[in-house]
């Protein structure tokens, strides 16, 4: 594990949020990925770094609101994309990792409650669309994850309340 | 105006859910137990999960499901510190013998997410005059905003908005105690609007 530089400055990406960075000095981080899907990107060449924090599987034909750009899968995915060609990236480049999707809210509950799994699912799909395979992924389970990308390197960390930090 | 009056009631639901709640809470904490106004949103918030220490802050609680009249989400989230205290008192225990949330401590978090959580919906049941049942609590322990965005997504799942009531708990000195969240489903909205009218 490498630990980020000490003048690392960390970027919280927030629920339904996305955010682009080219400073190596960054840390993109979504906290507390429950069912939500983290999904981080780094094209190695142009060195421009991406991490989208999806709520939701599917837009359904519905308005995304600038609020939460990143809330639904489909369009969160695509708009990560647009993003991350505008400022220098190539998709066929991009190394991509995904993490969270877990069903936090208890075994007795895990069955009802399916949404972790939908949002997995519904950015792998996303993400074929777009010709892209995920370098690695951490999804599922039961624990709620931290995923960050640090923008100088594009390595990428998930943590739990249980384990520390572990690269991707 | 159909939201409007929908907020200003669930605002003085909640208020009479904290109180009871809070009695509850007092009584197993042995100590006074304030109660902020209670915050009835609209919308997904990022400060949802402030009062408990902020994004990454581990929390023990449970979680309840309402069925009823109408169906929601119910959440009980201590900071880890605070809910350990609270365990040694309902078992009669002297302060941090408990120091990790082993079974026993499950267990009586449980119990306390049990009786502060259904006051809240018997408050809600009397004041709206329906007949709701809380299920019983499924432990949980992780980070609070996971928690809280879990349930943002289920509800927003089934379409529509999230209302979402939150009420903070403090203790004499003013520290945060708890918090409790309260999401019914979009289906019950309708009947939730109709009760305001």
């Amino acid at each position: 594990m490498t630990a980020p530089p000490s003048e690392a400055r960390r970027v919280s990406v927030g629920i339904g949020q996305l955010a682009i960075s080219r400073d190596p000095k960054e840390v993109l981080v979504a906290y507390g990925l429950g069912s939500c899907v983290g999904i981080s990107c780094y094209d190695p060449q142009s060195r421009v770094s991406g991490l989208a924090h999806v709520l939701l599987p599917d837009s359904d034909g519905k308005r995304v609101e600038d609020r939460e750009p990143a809330r639904f899968a489909d369009t969160g995915i695509d708009l990560l994309m647009k993003r991350l060609t505008e400022a220098g990236a190539s998709p066929r480049r991009l190394i991509v990792k995904v993490a969270g999707g877990a069903a936090v809210l208890g075994p007795a509950n895990a069955e009802r409650f399916k949404i972790g799994e939908r949002n997995a699912e519904a950015i792998r799909e996303r993400l074929k669309h777009h010709g892209i395979a995920p370098a690695a992924t951490d999804v599922g389970g039961a624990k709620g994850r931290t995923l960050e990308v640090h923008v100088g390197t594009g390595k990428t960390f998930v943590r739990t309340a249980a384990s520390p930090a572990n690269e991707l | 105006m159909a939201q409007e009056a929908l907020v200003q009631m669930l605002t003085s639901v909640a208020r009479d859910g904290a109180v009871r709640a809070g009695r509850g809470l007092s009584g197993l904490m042995g100590q006074q137990i304030s109660i902020h106004v209670p915050n009835v949103r609209i919308g997904t918030k990022a400060d949802a999960c402030d009062a408990v220490g902020g994004e990454e802050s581990l929390v023990l609680g449970a979680y309840l499901s309402i069925s009823g009249d109408i169906t929601g989400h119910v959440m009980l989230l201590f900071p880890v510190a605070r809910a350990l205290q609270c365990v040694d008192l309902m078992c009669g225990q002297s302060p941090g013998t408990t120091v990790e949330p082993d079974d026993l401590a499950q267990s009586a978090v449980g119990e306390l997410s049990n009786i502060v959580g259904s006051a809240f919906v018997n408050a809600l049941a009397d004041d709206l005059n329906l007949i709701l049942h809380p299920s019983p609590p499924t432990i949980i322990h992780d980070m609070a905003i996971a928690l809280v965005q879990s349930v943002y997504a289920e509800v927003l799942s089934q379409g529509g908005d999230v209302v979402m009531m939150d009420a903070v708990f403090e203790d004499e000195k003013g520290r945060t105690a708890g918090i409790l969240i309260v999401a019914p489903d979009p289906t019950s909205i309708e009947r939730l609007m109709k009760v305001a009218a």
